[in-house]
């Protein structure tokens, strides 16, 4: 028998046992036993020793990729949950869906470009031909093999944003956690095949990517799962300054059903997982972004088609929502920390309320400077356009846009910095981090002397005496 | 409830050959075994054909049905009548899953009995008090007093700490960090207490995020990205664990261990040390933190942590974690380094499933991982075969066991040979051994003809004895048997059948 066949042979007789226990065990209710769950374990076990441990693994057949996957979505121990999140994970590095030729041999990388391989028969946790999808309908089910639909994709986030409104009930059951480790696999998902795709600059690569496939769905109203994305990054911004871990302890003398053990398992797993769901968040909401950018410039160079249906840039309504609920604006710049697009936020969120006076009259390229951070501050030297700022969206919010932005800029300007060490470009790149280190203070002093009961949050406080500290050192 | 004791053997109970009612213990649990229930694997082709077959055969039924008589009988004797009826026609095809339906409908109810655990954590110590840098001595404050913007920031000595946790949870340090290219020696300590000791978690968090944020650099090899004026020791990060209540002189062997007492278990600060371990083995080409034994020890602690139930939601971070330490040593440390790991680990770990657990933990993602699993799998076994001198000897003493003698112990075997099986099959230098692999195949071979029977009876005895677990569960334990089965028979195994 060659190796390949007995790799085969192997995972047939995966699926084959293990359908045969699920079979069993769906008898009845019985799928949250213990039995079951131990049964469960050593199918991961398996699944992974066939896999991933040989050196020439060959990846699980789909049957057996969706039992992982409903594991993940229905398990009820944190021992499976996690075990199987972990194998996912691990299967999705070791067998990516796509991926571009060339980025492991650097040899071949530097003669050709590098071309975008994407392995169609490979199994994915969200149903591919959406449209068929639609068709099949709900008995479709079974022949996607577990994966999710657009539609579920919009109840997980929706539940997502119901269980962390209701922070006392996180660790008192399994469920929170698991869905909070399905969406992470899922971003994973995304990111994985959205990355190498967007890298191509290529619109048709780009639109057939997951990402643009479930948003261009007609099963999922875009807006609405946008909201409830911003909702839930806000909550967990909330969550993670609260003292949550207090909360949880109180929580431990209410009637939940787990076992001591199991409660304190949960509780120290939460807060990391809370943590690192934030962050799965920030990078979806970057990639929904990347992808309007790239949208965007296929529609101006007009590879876009009908099929590529428009719909409202993300960036808008975040901008939106920030507008709205002013009081989440804190909240969401602090968990927003990615600084290209936290900085684009900040501007357009500014220049929306600056008053521009007599824009028409001036040379078109002032205009380019209005739409940066530094022009952005510069207006406040205006008087009456702060003083109109500060009354549209109050001096508190303004102070959060100015010292976030500042930030952003800070940051990308170091990069660059450290960019600028082997081009040499050191000067110039030191001197724009001390230029727009005044602006910002000669922009926060417009902005106090035109209010000056105004109370200074800290977090200003904070930036100043960074910019203060980068002239002192810099100069 | 059920609980699981973890010292050593003493946990299997002696076993009757008969049970109240009369009925034999199936499959020959120290006791007779009876032709008819035994799946005729030799008669069938292909590898599979057996256990299906098992599941498909009426004697899976039956042994269904006694097993649930014997629960049922303890329960009440209305229920035993019922069962012995069902049992009378079992049979019959067409009502069996409906019968067995009606069964599993009975015990649905479980209760939950762990398969592994100990507790590698006590009672928390007192934490030290935080105590923040004083401004004279931390010159990025200091210098900003005099500054004309102070009228507005209002810093002053003694709110100090106050703007300093600002600076940190916002961000700010980090980026001054970077920008200045230096970290004074009162910060990093500040930081580092904080991470390990505070309670709030948001500054925790924070903390842990700087450290990690100076520590790590993609670009310079050798260099910091950051001057850091002070490193932490590993007595440091001893003491944290010590303070968090880690127990570093348990045994699994002799600790009562009471799997549901009221000891508080770690506190969430012990995802920030693992973190922070984490970190500091990826530095080693800048700065080498620990020494060969001190990172000895640690790959020691992180194994035993995975021991501990509580931290089963950490498996993705101590999985990094144990990556990390296991590449942190050189080639010429590792090779005695990978022993002494391994004799430690087997002098303190039950004979148990936690012995299987500390292997398991050890993921086989790159050969000096796969090397550590199988220097603990050959260690674990010396302690298993006592006087016992070379890994020969073991495959000949367990080739010789009779499977079908009475005093076969069916748990101790099934905990032998996934000893075995990860000794050898996780260590390519091992396949280089012609004696041994040879044996190794044989053995495996031998396993194989002599049928799935009797792995299924490992896995049955497992839970009747040892989890005392309503009949259920065997199916799950068939699967485990199976696991090491499908492992056993490698590739080259096969291709040699």
């Amino acid at each position: 028998m060659s190796k390949a066949s007995l790799s085969h042979t192997r995972l047939w007789i995966l699926e084959n046992v293990w359908a045969k226990i699920t079979s069993i065990y769906t008898l009845q209710i019985l799928s949250d036993t213990s039995g079951f769950m131990y049964a469960g374990i050593a199918f991961l076990d398996a699944v992974r020793a066939s896999s991933i441990v040989p050196e020439h693994g060959k990846p699980p057949t789909s049957k057996i990729y969706a039992a992982v996957f409903h594991m993940l979505k229905t398990g009820k121990s944190l021992e499976l949950v996690v075990g199987s999140y972990k194998l996912l994970v691990d299967l999705n590095k070791r067998f990516p869906r796509v991926y571009l030729s060339g980025m492991d041999d650097s040899r071949i990388s530097y003669n050709s470009p590098s071309q975008l391989v994407v392995v169609k028969e490979a199994w994915s946790p969200i149903i591919e031909c959406l449209d068929n999808a639609t068709a099949v309908g709900e008995a479709g089910d079974k022949q996607s093999g577990g994966s999710l639909d657009p539609s579920s994709f919009h109840v997980l986030i929706e539940e997502l944003a119901e269980i962390l409104s209701e922070t006392k009930f996180l660790a008192a059951t399994i469920k929170p956690l698991r869905n909070m480790l399905l969406f992470q696999y899922l971003v994973i998902v995304f990111e994985d095949d959205f990355l190498p795709r967007n890298a191509t600059l290529n619109w048709s690569m780009q639109r057939e990517s997951l990402l643009s496939l479930l948003l261009g769905s007609r099963k999922i109203n875009f807006k609405g799962l946008m909201k409830d994305c911003m909702a839930i990054i806000c909550q967990l911004s909330q969550l993670l300054q609260s003292e949550l871990g207090k909360h949880l302890v109180l929580q431990e003398s209410s009637e939940s059903k787990l076992s001591k053990n199991c409660y304190s398992a949960l509780s120290l797993a939460l807060l990391g997982v809370l943590k690192d769901t934030c962050a799965s968040m920030e990078k979806l909401l970057v990639m929904i972004m990347d992808l309007d950018v790239a949208r965007k410039k296929a529609n101006i160079e007009g590879y876009t088609t009908r099929a590529d249906s428009p719909r409202t840039p993300l960036i808008d309504i975040i901008l939106d929502e920030l507008a709205y609920h002013k009081d989440s604006v804190p909240v969401f710049l602090k968990v927003f920390s990615e600084p290209k697009w936290k900085l684009e936020i900040v501007v357009q969120y500014l220049s929306k309320y600056i008053t521009k006076p007599s824009v028409r009259t001036r040379k078109p390229n002032d205009h380019t400077e209005d739409s940066t951070f530094v022009g952005a501050l510069k207006c406040f030297s205006n008087k009456t356009s702060t003083k109109s700022l500060i009354k549209k969206i109050g001096a508190d919010v303004v102070q959060f846009l100015l010292a976030h932005g500042y930030q952003a800029q800070l940051s990308i300007l170091s990069k660059g910095n450290a960019d600028g060490n082997i081009a040499g470009d050191k000067e110039g790149g030191v001197g724009a981090l001390v230029d727009l280190c005044h602006t910002f203070i000669s922009a926060f002093d417009s902005l106090r002397s035109t209010d000056e009961h105004m109370e200074i949050l800290s977090i200003v406080k904070e930036a100043l005496f960074t910019a203060a500290t980068i002239i002192s050192m810099k100069s | 409830m059920l609980k699981r004791q973890l010292s050593g053997q003493s946990d299997i109970g002696p076993v009757s050959n008969t049970n109240s009612d009369g009925y034999e213990r199936p499959f020959g649990f120290r006791g007779r075994r009876r032709p008819s229930q035994i799946p005729s694997c030799q008669k069938q082709k292909g590898f599979m054909a057996p256990l299906l077959q098992f599941y498909d055969s009426p004697c899976f039924a039956l042994y269904h049905y006694r097993e649930q008589d014997k629960l049922l009988e303890k329960g009440s004797k209305k229920a035993k009548t019922k069962a012995k009826k069902k049992k009378s026609s079992y049979d019959d095809e067409d009502s069996k899953e409906a019968k067995l339906t009606r069964l599993l409908k009975a015990f649905g109810e479980e209760q939950e009995i762990p398969l592994w655990g100990v507790k590698v954590f006590g009672n928390q110590k007192a934490f030290p008090p935080l105590e923040f840098p004083d401004i004279g001595s931390c010159n990025l404050l200091q210098s900003f007093l005099n500054d004309k913007l102070n009228s507005v920031v209002e810093l002053t000595v003694d709110k100090g700490d106050i703007f300093l946790e600002g600076l940190l949870v916002n961000g700010w340090l980090s980026e001054l960090a970077f920008l200045c290219g230096h970290v004074e020696k009162p910060v990093a300590i500040w930081a580092f207490n904080t991470m390990l000791y505070s309670s709030k978690e948001e500054l925790q968090n924070s903390c842990s995020d700087f450290w990690c944020a100076i520590l790590s650099s993609e670009k310079e090899v050798d260099k910091f990205p950051v001057k850091i004026d002070w490193f932490p020791e590993y007595t440091d990060l001893r003491r944290a664990l010590d303070i968090f209540g880690f127990l570093f002189k348990f045994s699994s062997n002799d600790v009562p261990n009471n799997l549901d007492s009221d000891i508080e278990g770690p506190p969430q600060n012990i995802r920030s040390w693992i973190r922070f371990i984490n970190s500091c083995c990826l530095i080693r080409s800048k700065k080498a933190i620990f020494t060969a034994v001190e990172a000895e020890e640690l790959v020691e602690i992180i194994i035993c942590l995975f021991l501990d139930r509580q931290l089963q939601g950490l498996l993705v971070l101590l999985n990094d974690c144990m990556e990390a330490i296991v590449n942190y040593f050189t080639d010429h440390e590792w090779c005695s380094s990978c022993e002494n790991i391994a004799k430690f680990i087997a002098s303190r770990v039950s004979k148990d499933l936690n012995c299987i657990q500390t292997i398991e933990c050890i993921s086989e993602t790159s050969s000096r991982c796969k090397q550590l699993r199988s220097a603990v799998a050959y260690q674990t076994l010396f302690t298993c075969f006592d006087g016992v001198n070379s890994g020969e000897e073991i495959l000949r003493s367990l080739a010789a066991i009779n499977f079908k003698d009475k005093s076969c112990d069916f748990f101790k075997m099934y905990i032998h040979l996934v000893l075995i099986e990860n000794w050898v099959l996780s260590n390519s230098l091992i396949e280089d051994n012609p004696v041994i692999y040879e044996m190794f195949c044989k053995m495996a071979k031998s396993l194989r003809m002599k049928d799935l029977e009797i792995l299924c009876c490992i896995g049955t005895y497992h839970i009747v004895t040892v989890h005392k677990d309503s009949w259920d569960s065997q199916n799950a334990l068939l699967l485990l048997s199976m696991r090491c089965w499908l492992k056993l028979v490698h590739d080259e195994v096969l291709a040699v059948a």
